[in-house]
């Protein structure tokens, strides 16, 4: 099983998984962090609530004994315990000097010590059980002692109860938590799943698959969208090499056979030394022909795979057009024809000086093949010029044109035009599609239009700034 | 005569490169093996190599090259290889190569080239002026003059005349006019170079009894007074 189709192993090698997890446990800890604060607000808050009242209610008690003695003292104590308020929890005691109980509901004791204004925790026994209170004892001026507190059993209830529901809340978060990176771990998986099922089907061979959604507008539509362009490119490259090895076999194979014939020929006994030497020359002259082609070939392969980009450079294109026409000029005039040149120093472009010589060549050598019709010489203006974003270079010749029905099929390669049979031209059909790759590889492209008489071909290139 | 050295592991190429070298006069020493190759051409002294670039034995003909000039030798070095995509020659000159041939080839064309190379190992001194017969080419102040008499050239027309001089009495390809005066790597599908020439032809030999510019059937061009190349 290959690696495109094996299913993820485990929630762990799921990076989707992995990532909400460990957002989950930074919301957790987040979450810890929150809960804690509550708890500690709650518990120590009531505590203090607690403190306080017990202090109020000791300096009322000592204030009633002030003023009225000891039995508005009992008095109160009565009535403070009959109010039915707090009546579970509060506890009071006055003990005299003895340790016997006086008032309260707290079983005298001797351990009772008069602490000033200071609050204690103490564990005592009442109705049989052992509780925790918080007391305040203080010695009155008769000798008795004063102790008013709380009973924490309540409080005590809400501390545990307010820890439990910290930590239900803990475990259900934690729960949701690893639910969740599930869930949003399945989501991604299907949408990876797509492209992951694409790029099977076209590892088995079809290639015209594309994933699907990349219409979503979303991170994922994004990559979809890139992997799709880079699939047509791709698709379109074999379709290319499938075109190319057919029109190779065929093209190739037809000289290679005439030579092998001629050969052969020669070969047989009795053969005249002439005809064996002019049929090796025939061979020699189909050979060189036949390495052109494979030359051109090669040439557009190259240009196609893109392989040359980063050797691109700035080029000024005037230059260019330069070097062309110069080279191409001995030929027009040997021809009778006119080759005339206007060019615009601001056009500019990024790419590879002896490929696009070599396509301009194409165009003024195809040009001044094809230029001039009846009886007119041709007169090929070759021209370049800035026109905003884009650099041209605008070709442009007297011919017969071509007819519009064609234009679309230009650049195909070995794809010749019918022409007139009478006067054959010499090529193979290669050089438009080699200009065509050519100017693709460099970002631009090429157009046709009718210059009624005439063809103009511009060759558009992005051009620099500047 | 020169020694030269021709690493190449196709049997049927090296046999013709150096029969060919041997037909002019030359001694020529094959080596089919990179390893091999590489040991002679550091080991012994050569006048010149031919380097195929693809090679057995885990030696490559760049390697052998960046080897040699590593050493410090500047024998002339043409690389012969059926990898012909410009990068490739690029990497063939950068990696220390003196020309860059592809397969596949014309003998005459692996000749004049090789000629070429060994004229411009062997030249001495920045040359000024130029003369064949009664043609002068000033390469200071880029004048022509034929028996006394100025010729107006363009300035393509005498880096073309200028090129045939300092080749002068050798064998020069439309190839190597294209490489060398006009800097391109590419094959014109028309002869251009071949218009270029007869244009020139027309300035230089038009009205004179002694032509000084040859066609040489097949393979190029040559500037001499005999009409015959010189011997190396």
């Amino acid at each position: 099983m290959s690696a495109a189709t094996a299913p993820l192993r485990g929630p762990w090698r799921s990076v989707a998984f992995r990532i909400a997890l460990n957002y989950g446990l930074l919301t957790l800890f987040f979450m810890a962090v929150l809960l804690s604060i509550v708890y500690f607000q709650t518990v120590v808050g009531q505590r203090h609530h607690i403190d306080r009242q017990i202090t109020l209610a000791s300096q009322r008690l000592v204030a009633r004994f002030v003023q009225g003695g000891a039995e508005a003292l009992t008095e109160q104590i009565a009535i403070n315990l009959a109010d039915g308020v707090d009546s579970d929890s509060e506890v009071y005691l006055l003990q005299d000097s003895s340790g016997q109980r006086v008032a309260g509901n707290l079983p005298a004791a001797a351990h009772w010590r008069s602490v000033g204004d200071a609050i204690s925790s103490q564990d005592t026994t009442r109705g049989g059980q052992r509780v925790r209170l918080r007391v305040v004892a203080r010695a009155l001026d008769d000798g008795k002692l004063l102790v008013v507190g709380r009973d924490l059993r309540d409080q005590r209830q809400v501390e545990l109860a307010v820890g439990r529901a910290i930590l239900a809340a803990a475990l259900v978060a934690l729960l949701l938590v690893i639910v969740g990176a599930y869930l949003f771990r399945l989501d991604i998986e299907t949408r990876v799943a797509g492209i992951r099922r694409t790029a099977a089907r076209i590892e088995a061979g079809e290639l015209h698959q594309r994933i699907p959604g990349a219409d979503q507008g979303d991170e994922f539509a994004g990559l979809s969208q890139d992997i799709n362009r880079m699939l047509d490119r791709i698709e379109d490259l074999m379709a290319g090499v499938r075109h190319v090895s057919n029109t190779i076999a065929h093209n190739l194979r037809t000289p290679l056979s005439r030579v092998l014939l001629r050969l052969r020929q020669a070969q047989r006994p009795g053969t005249p030394l002439e005809e064996m030497h002019e049929a090796a020359q025939t061979a020699v002259r189909e050979i060189e022909d036949l390495t052109v082609v494979f030359d051109k070939l090669m040439q557009i392969a190259e240009a196609e795979s893109g392989a040359r980009r980063h050797g691109f450079a700035p080029l000024a294109l005037d230059d260019i057009a330069t070097g062309v026409v110069e080279l191409y000029d001995a030929l027009a005039e040997a021809q009778g024809a006119t080759l005339t040149l206007a060019t615009d120093d601001a056009a500019v472009a990024r790419g590879d000086r002896d490929l696009l010589a070599s396509a301009l060549a194409n165009l003024v050598d195809n040009a001044l093949k094809y230029g001039g019709s009846a009886g007119l010489p041709a007169a090929v203006q070759v021209r370049v010029e800035r026109w905003g974003e884009v650099s041209r270079i605008i070709v442009r010749d007297n011919g017969p044109g071509i007819p519009a029905a064609e234009h679309a099929r230009i650049g195909t390669r070995f794809h010749r035009l019918p022409g007139d049979p009478a006067r054959p031209v010499p090529g193979y059909g290669l050089g438009l599609a080699s200009v065509m790759a050519i100017v693709h590889l460099h970002g631009g492209r090429v157009l046709l239009a009718d210059a009624a008489p005439g063809l103009v071909m511009t060759v558009e290139l992005p051009a620099l700034p500047g | 005569m020169w020694r030269c050295l021709i690493v190449e592991d196709d049997a049927e190429n090296a046999r013709y490169v150096a029969e060919g070298l041997r037909e002019h006069g030359h001694v020529a020493v094959v080596c089919r093996d990179g390893m091999e190759g590489l040991q002679r051409a550091v080991s012994e002294a050569w006048d010149l190599i031919v380097l195929d670039r693809m090679l057995p034995n885990e030696v490559d003909g760049l390697a052998i090259l960046s080897t040699l000039r590593n050493l410090g030798k500047k024998t002339p070095v043409l690389v012969l290889s059926a990898l012909s995509a410009l990068d490739e020659r690029v990497r063939g000159l950068n990696a220390g190569g003196d020309d860059y041939l592809t397969k596949p080839f014309a003998f005459s064309e692996l000749m004049a080239r090789l000629e070429a190379l060994m004229r411009r190992a062997r030249s001495g001194p920045e040359v000024r002026e130029l003369q064949v017969a009664d043609l002068r080419v000033n390469l200071v102040n880029r004048s022509v003059e034929r028996a006394g008499t100025a010729i107006a050239l363009q300035p393509r027309e005498f880096r073309l005349l200028a090129y045939l001089m300092t080749h002068a009495r050798q064998v020069v390809t439309r190839t190597m006019l294209l490489e060398s005066v006009w800097d391109y790597h590419f094959d014109p599908q028309t002869n251009v170079i071949d218009v270029q020439i007869s244009r020139l032809r027309q300035k230089v030999d038009t009205g004179f009894a002694l032509p000084l510019i040859h066609t040489v059937r097949g393979v190029g061009y040559l500037l001499s007074e005999t009409g015959e190349a010189a011997a190396a």
